[in-house]
């Protein structure tokens, strides 16, 4: 099964798979453009993000190399070039775009891109179930207790005062932990990339990787958690 | 989009809010979050001659998740094991008739149930093999 997660080093040969051109039935071979006619093809939807911009499926990725990519294909696909073309072409085109733009914003946002890379490569999230962080769910609970204190008590008052500068405390603790999560996330992106680097089959690799991959659903879910309490202790304190 | 007037009715006045302590005899403890959105469910159970006879729970959470997991406490109360293993969340979202957005708030509560139940019977089976 991992042989198609390998990729090779040429984006030519990995991007989507060969089908028939819909205009001149010559084969095309996964190019946004067909070799022989020149028309637009669109985009399969088994084509997953990384290769529509012919990335290989890493988790460090150059910010200025994909903004390149995007606004190459983007005036690829740029409605203004298909204004004489037939109907088919054009809306082949703004499926394109539309599915570009999508790619982009997911592979642009770190946390967004190990998400979709969990779903690629695990199936969906909800396959790899980790025992849920019980220290961490008493911590939210317990400091959700002393928000409702804070959010009944007179704010003025000293017992008002002093809960607030308890949770100014926390808040600050919380967002050092998220930061902490987000460095161990980048981590965990460089030993991914590694490990996809060696492209070895062996079964110390795959469970690797199966260890990479349920160690980053771990960091992302408990990074979830923090952020949402982090979010409602930033509304109630301000 | 608009709460429906139950959910509103849990959110407002909660039933069994709170907690008992872990280790209490009869305790079981359920422990549970959705990671997608960040909500956190605990349920406790407290179990006298295999009837369930208080629930507690604390959420955090949406309002659609404390008012799942407040009615849930409501319906375990009174419940034996097995009643409550029956309880589905697909019950709890006709109750509070829950938009489909908000289905895996009762999924939750559903999860906290059964791993309150499960907690409990971990629990039972220590004392029970202990004493042999």
């Amino acid at each position: 099964m991992d042989h198609q997660h390998t990729h090779s080093s040429n984006p030519r040969e990995l991007q989507m798979a060969r089908s028939m051109c819909w205009h001149c039935q010559s084969e095309v071979s996964g190019e946004y453009f067909c070799d022989r006619c020149v028309k637009v093809q669109p985009v399969s939807k088994e084509t997953d993000y990384f290769t529509c911009f012919g990335f290989p499926r890493r988790l460090t990725i150059d910010p200025g190399k994909l903004e390149a990519k995007f606004y190459e294909l983007s005036r690829a696909f740029h409605p203004d070039f298909y204004q004489n073309k037939s109907e088919t072409e054009q809306s082949i085109s703004f499926g394109n775009a539309a599915t570009l733009n999508s790619a982009y914003r997911t592979l642009r946002d770190p946390i967004q891109r190990v998400e979709y890379l969990l779903d690629l490569e695990a199936g969906s999230v909800k396959e790899i179930r980790n025992s849920p962080p019980a220290d961490l769910f008493e911590e939210i609970l317990e400091l959700q207790d002393t928000l409702d204190e804070y959010r009944a008590s007179d704010r003025a008052s000293d017992a008002g005062q002093q809960l607030r500068t308890t949770l100014q405390a926390e808040q600050q603790t919380l967002e050092e932990r998220k930061r902490d999560m987000e460095t161990q996330l980048q981590q965990l992106f460089t030993d991914w990339d590694l490990l996809q680097d060696r492209g070895e089959a062996t079964s110390q690799a795959r469970s690797e990787r199966d260890r990479l991959l349920k160690q980053m659903r771990e960091t992302l879910s408990n990074r979830t958690y923090v952020k949402s309490i982090i979010n409602d202790l930033v509304a109630t304190i301000g | 989009m608009a709460y429906s007037d139950k959910v509103v009715d849990h959110f407002n006045n909660p039933r069994n809010m709170g907690s008992f302590k872990k280790d209490e005899e009869g305790v079981g403890t359920g422990m549970v979050g959705a990671p997608e959105c960040g909500d956190v469910m605990k349920l406790q159970i407290k179990v006298q001659n295999d009837m369930i006879v208080d629930a507690k729970f604390k959420t955090f959470g949406c309002g659609s998740a404390i008012a799942s997991s407040s009615l849930a406490t409501e319906w375990l109360k009174g419940k034996t094991i097995e009643e409550a293993q029956k309880i589905k969340n697909t019950d709890i979202v006709q109750e509070l008739n829950l938009p489909p957005v908000k289905i895996h708030c009762s999924v939750l509560a559903e999860d906290a149930i059964k791993a309150a139940l499960a907690d409990y019977q971990k629990k039972a089976d220590g004392t029970t093999s202990a004493a042999k």
